[in-house]
């Protein structure tokens, strides 16, 4: 017996970069999170090749999750063929050895910036959201180890504080995208910088989500049939974007998240911001069989 | 149809990272040795961020990074993270290392006495603009001293001790192989000590810097006297698994150690030290350690404050991320404003 014949070869990195001890670490963090829904989780958080604050956080539990048989589908602000999501992907697939994809239902592990894709996603997929800053307490606590101690304590008085200020002062609730959500009654988790469009889609739903912060160190989860309630006074319901009578000028598309662009003569078009639902839209109205799956929103509605 | 065509984005990245690459042109072995040897105080700068001591690869970064410190230090981070950790080096002590250059701004002579070592610091800075008309820089040989000074010297603040000039804190027995490793572990705070120290050895240069130089201006409590400033070699003693204790090399480190006078009537003292030689971190680093102590939660000096902002590829990551599209989170926004700009604060009742 001698040392060579009990260790593999040297290679210069291990499957999925990620050498077995950081996995290893990830694996028990995701754990962790799955146990306490929405409980920030903090983790080493190695060095990937790619820059911090770029989707270095989603990048190591994709690359945890990643196994040869996965289809990866990598989206940023609703776009598979965006610079960043395409560099993403082509490090994934060169890694891991996975499947690319851009159809969310041909996906197994789909990695978004900012977006949850509008075709519903099922138990077998899983969502990892990139997360810039993981922590909701951020803009009245600037503090981390204070804003820890507030989880723990559930002292969540100033947030609701924030939203009263914000009904006084504007007549309504201004949060844009990263509406903080109670997940499972307990923890005040931010859903990532996704529109309030996309909220209602992690409540109570099928699919697994992790939210991974790199650069902050802190994951977090929600599993399926897992209350998230946005923070609502009870006579102010929560407000979607008003895009609900917006047609994307492409696809013809209506009832989805759009992306609006202005125009050189005055005013604004709109296109769907789930790119690829526009492209499988656009096949369909020309006569292909491009397979779109079952919405979250029908009519401009959620169907909860 | 056009949803596509007008996209394009894998095309355009890979074009735009040739486009950055072509203005670097071929490296070779020869260039990465050239900046080696030229640029030692660099290489130094950038082991000490990537904590990663191999020269060569600091080197490599740099070129493949055309001297882009950021880049380099995130190059170097991403291969380290990569590597097994095989074996724990025993701790250094202050009186094994083979020192350069050892200064103390606290007495005019110290046991062991001032060493030098090498340095600009009293040269006159004046480009040798001759050498772009062609007439070589030579530099003027050393003259060697009649007697050496000797390699290892004692430790100052181990005399001060004696004196009961300063505190000895009570130092927690931990085993070599269970020191806290901030690369492995997450910082959380109050951060252990020696996740404190190890986050300071690899922060920015240039954000210690600031921040020190802060809190020297007024921002901190306490004003620094360099007790001691070294420029050293370190042994790095290994154990082999036979359980035999060899040297797997030298490396090169700088430590320094500030004080001012405590509340306690005693010395305080604030370290810090980082692979490879560099100067300016050291003292500031350790300036803003010997103001962490009682620092105000949320202030300039604070240990919190201090050490996520001087995270070199965490800060630098993050300000260029505001390069990435955000159009999403942008819509969302504007969909509130012009929400309420609809809704009108002075005519709407607002629930109570």
């Amino acid at each position: 017996m001698s040392l060579s014949n009990l260790t593999r070869p040297w290679a210069a990195f291990s499957y999925g970069f990620l050498d077995p001890s950081a996995k290893r670490e990830i694996r028990r963090k995701m754990i962790k999170a799955i146990a306490v829904p929405g409980c920030q989780i903090p983790y080493a958080s190695r060095e990937v090749p790619i820059a911090r604050g770029w989707g270095t956080g989603g990048l190591q539990v994709t690359l945890t999750l990643i196994k040869p048989a996965s289809v990866v589908k990598v989206i940023d602000q609703g776009a598979d063929d965006s610079v960043n999501a395409a560099s993403i992907r082509r490090f994934l697939s060169r890694v891991s050895g996975a499947g690319e994809t851009w159809d969310t239902l041909a996906a197994t592990i789909v990695q978004s910036r900012h977006r949850i894709p509008e075709e519903r996603l099922r138990d077998d997929q899983v969502l990892v959201l990139q997360v810039p800053n993981p922590e909701p307490l951020r803009p009245v606590q600037p503090n981390m180890s204070i804003a820890r101690q507030m989880h723990a304590d559930a002292d969540y008085g100033r947030l609701w504080l924030v939203l009263y200020e914000q009904m006084v002062r504007s007549g309504r609730i201004m949060q844009g995208a990263a509406y903080p959500a109670l997940v499972n009654g307990r923890h005040v988790m931010t859903p990532s910088p996704i529109p309030r469009w996309d909220v209602p889609k992690l409540n109570m739903a099928r699919h697994l989500t992790f939210l991974s912060a790199g650069r902050e160190k802190r994951l977090y989860a929600v599993p399926p049939f897992t209350r998230v309630e946005p923070l609502v006074f009870s006579d102010v319901p929560y407000k979607v974007e008003d895009h609900t009578r917006l047609t994307c000028h492409r696809s013809g598309l209506t009832g989805v998240f759009m992306n609006e662009i202005p125009q050189a003569a005055g005013g604004s078009v709109f296109e769907a911001s789930d790119s690829h639902l526009g492209i499988k839209a656009i096949r369909r109205a020309e006569g292909d069989a491009a397979e779109i799956g079952p919405l979250w929103y029908q009519n401009g509605e959620f169907r909860g | 149809m056009a949803y596509v065509a007008t996209r394009g984005g894998e095309r355009a990245i890979e074009q735009a990272e040739r486009l950055y690459r072509e203005q670097l042109g071929t490296i070779d072995a020869a260039r990465v040795q050239g900046l080696r040897d030229a640029l030692p105080w660099l290489i130094d700068r950038v082991m000490g961020e990537a904590s990663l001591y191999d020269a060569d690869l600091a080197a490599l970064a740099l070129a493949q990074a055309g001297g882009d410190l950021y880049e380099a230090v995130l190059l170097l981070r991403a291969w380290r993270t990569t590597q097994p950790r095989i074996a724990i080096a025993a701790p250094v002590l202050q009186e094994d290392l083979f020192t350069h250059r050892r200064i103390s701004a606290a007495f005019k002579d110290i046991p062991g006495g001032q060493i030098l070592g090498p340095t600009l610091d009293y040269a006159h800075r004046l480009l040798a603009t001759d050498v772009l008309g062609g007439a070589d820089f030579v530099p003027v040989p050393v003259t060697p001293a009649p007697q050496a000074a000797p390699a290892q010297q004692p430790s100052l603040a181990a005399w001060q001790k004696a004196m009961g000039l300063v505190a000895d804190p009570p130092r927690a027995e931990v085993a070599t192989d269970d020191i806290p490793d901030v690369t492995r572990e997450p910082l959380l705070f109050p951060a252990a000590r020696a996740h404190s120290l190890q986050s300071l050895a690899r922060a920015d240069t240039g954000g210690v810097l600031a921040l020190g130089y802060a809190a020297m201006r007024g921002y901190g409590n306490a004003h620094p006297t360099v007790n001691e400033l070294r420029l050293a070699e370190a042994e790095v003693m290994v154990r082999h698994p036979s359980g035999v204790s060899f040297s797997a090399g030298r490396v090169k480190v700088s430590q320094a150690e500030v004080t001012s006078k405590g509340k306690s009537g005693q010395l305080e003292l604030g370290f810090c030290a980082t692979f490879g030689w560099n100067e300016v971190k050291v003292i500031a680093g350790a300036t803003l350690d010997l103001n962490a102590g009682g620092a105000e939660k949320g202030s300039a000096v604070e240990e919190e404050f201090v050490l996520y902002h001087t995270e070199p590829v965490e800060s630098s990551g993050f300000c260029i991320h505001f390069k990435l599209p955000h159009y999403v989170t942008f819509q969302s926004a504007l969909d509130a404003m012009r929400g309420a700009a609809v809704a009108d604060p002075a005519k709407e009742e607002v629930p109570a």
